[in-house]
């Protein structure tokens, strides 16, 4: 619990922290407002090929993280790389030399964070969306619900993903670069060729596992699976950081 | 009390730290001196298990660095002063610290004051901070958890003289109240002043662990010779060389002597009559008796690799 509320002092304590924060709702309500023009332009032109029919609230929201989900990812993996560059890794190990516990306040915290600003996230996402949206939206209170619960869980655990790698990886590019790639590029290629064993090997890849939870549409699995993936994801780079952390020089 | 067996750290084919066993004590000031790249920060990482040794043990109190549960109230250290996170404050660095230790908010304040940083310089981003309010933050880190041992690498590192003189009697009062206190510095004469005890390394081993003053005897007495005739010194400084001591030039009118004494030198000069304007006898600096211990150990030479 003191490492908890040290990792906490340092998160809050650096302006970057909350200038992340603003850039992710900025861009929530920037995208979500835009998705949703997008929804009632189609239904109203008039071309018939464009009419999306009436869009539940939360697949905007959900469509949305596409590109806020980079803010958080940002937020998560500062957390340790920013250690690195700056040296304070030193003073964190000095105070706590234990690395498992260093990085799992760590991942309390940004899980904590993540999970708290995905929630507002949903919430500024519905506030600009509904409005555009109209009579082309619905939003069943329960649905809606599950949705930004289920978006905020997303984000809590590519938090604690890109932490892990960051410790892993130490340096904030290399790790930005990685995720990309773990959570966008391959399984894209992998799905490029019409190959039934690629398209399996891609859905267990945390990105598609976090879509699956999202949308729910329990294929090729149900969200569930898709979030117990998402969390085993999460929890290997975290396990792999540990191990970076106990074996290197700090 | 630190406790070092065998510690021994290889970087690839370098070996900075080579089978180091020494106990600094408590209740005094230890200098911990060595040439550049002698293994002295490498050691005070491995002693906070920053560093993994490659073999042998590094102990605080009996116990290794990782082991330790809340070590800031066991060991307390400034490694680099340069090392925070330039958009937080002096302040939240130490209430962070503290946190991660269990240590009561207010004690920020207590060492903040024992440092004499005020609210406005605790309260600015790091990056702020001039190097010497860096190293009193480093210090105020180092004291939070009231511990028994303390460890300084380079502490007067960007400090004014006042600063120096701070840390000099921080320093002995900390050991006047039983702690160990470990300092690291290259500065020899600011060792002569605060340290009762030197560990000297070279190349990674050790070279010497004695009381300072032993280590200033162990290299003679140096003699000073001023005589307003050149020519007459020179002869002296024949005559001495001669005669098995070691004679420095200080100029046309100025000789240093070590390998003799001041009768010996007196009855020379007499001998070939000489007129001296100072005969005085001066225990030898820890300068020189650094250099002395040192000479063979020295990774980069004066001289020997220009500009590398």
């Amino acid at each position: 619990m003191t490492t908890i509320r040290a990792e906490w002092t340092k998160l809050r304590t650096v302006r970057s922290t909350w200038w992340t924060v603003l850039a992710a709702v900025v861009l929530m309500a920037a995208t979500a407002g835009q998705l949703a023009i997008y929804v009632a332009n189609g239904n109203t032109n008039d071309d018939p090929s464009d009419d999306a029919g009436v869009v539940p609230l939360g697949s905007v929201l959900i469509d949305s993280l596409e590109l806020v989900q980079y803010a958080v990812l940002a937020l998560g993996l500062l957390v340790i790389t920013s250690e690195f560059t700056t040296g304070t890794i030193r003073t964190t190990l000095q105070c706590t030399p234990s690395r498992g516990r260093v990085l799992l306040a760590k991942a309390a915290v940004t899980a904590a964070v993540t999970f708290g600003l995905g929630l507002l996230l949903g919430g500024v996402g519905a506030l600009v969306a509904s409005p555009v949206l109209g009579e082309w939206g619905a939003a069943p209170v329960a649905g809606t619900l599950r949705d930004v619960v289920a978006l905020a869980a997303y984000l809590a655990l590519i938090g604690v993903l890109a932490l892990g790698l960051g410790a892993v990886l130490r340096s904030a590019v290399l790790t930005l670069t990685v995720l990309l790639a773990v959570l966008m590029i391959v399984p894209l290629s992998l799905r490029e060729p019409d190959i039934t064993a690629l398209h399996r090997i891609a859905d267990a890849f945390p990105g598609e596992a976090g879509k699956h939870l999202l949308t729910g549409d329990g294929q090729p699995y149900p969200p569930a699976v898709g979030l117990l993936l998402l969390a085993g994801w999460a929890a290997v780079a975290l396990l792999a950081g540990r191990a970076a952390l106990r074996r290197r020089d700090a | 009390m630190i406790t070092l067996r065998a510690l021994t750290k290889r970087f690839g084919e370098t070996t900075a730290v080579d089978e180091l066993t020494v106990d600094i004590a408590p209740g005094r000031v230890t200098g911990f001196l060595g040439p550049n790249g002698a293994g002295k920060s490498t050691t005070m990482r491995l002693i906070l298990g920053l560093d993994r040794p490659t073999a042998g043990q590094a102990l605080i109190g009996g116990r290794p660095y990782r082991e330790l549960r809340r070590p800031l109230h066991e060991i307390g250290a400034l490694l680099d002063a340069r090392a925070l996170h330039p958009a937080r404050s002096g302040r939240a660095h130490l209430s962070a610290m503290a946190a991660s230790n269990g240590i009561p908010e207010r004690r920020v304040d207590e060492v903040l004051a024992t440092v004499g940083l005020d609210g406005r310089a605790a309260a600015k981003p790091a990056r702020a901070l001039s190097l010497g309010m860096g190293q009193r933050l480093g210090i105020a880190g180092a004291l939070l958890g009231d511990p028994a041992v303390l460890m300084f690498d380079e502490p007067v590192n960007g400090l004014d003289p006042d600063g120096v003189r701070w840390i000099r009697q921080l320093s002995r009062s900390l050991a006047a109240e039983g702690r160990t206190v470990l300092i690291s510095s290259h500065l020899m004469s600011e060792m002569q002043q605060t340290a009762d005890w030197l560990v000297v390394l070279g190349q990674g081993r050790l070279i010497a662990d004695a009381p300072t003053a032993q280590v200033i005897a162990g290299s003679g007495l140096a003699v000073r010779v001023r005589s307003p005739r050149p020519a007459g010194l020179a002869a002296l400084a024949d005559r001495l060389t001669a005669a098995g001591a070691v004679v420095e030039s200080g100029g046309t009118d100025e000789l240093t002597v070590t390998g003799s004494t001041v009768e010996r030198v007196g009855e020379l000069a007499y001998d070939i009559g000489v007129p001296l304007h100072e005969l005085t006898s001066h225990e030898a600096s820890l300068e020189r008796a650094f250099m002395a211990l040192t000479a063979d150990h020295v990774e980069y030479p004066a001289g020997a690799g220009g500009a590398a």
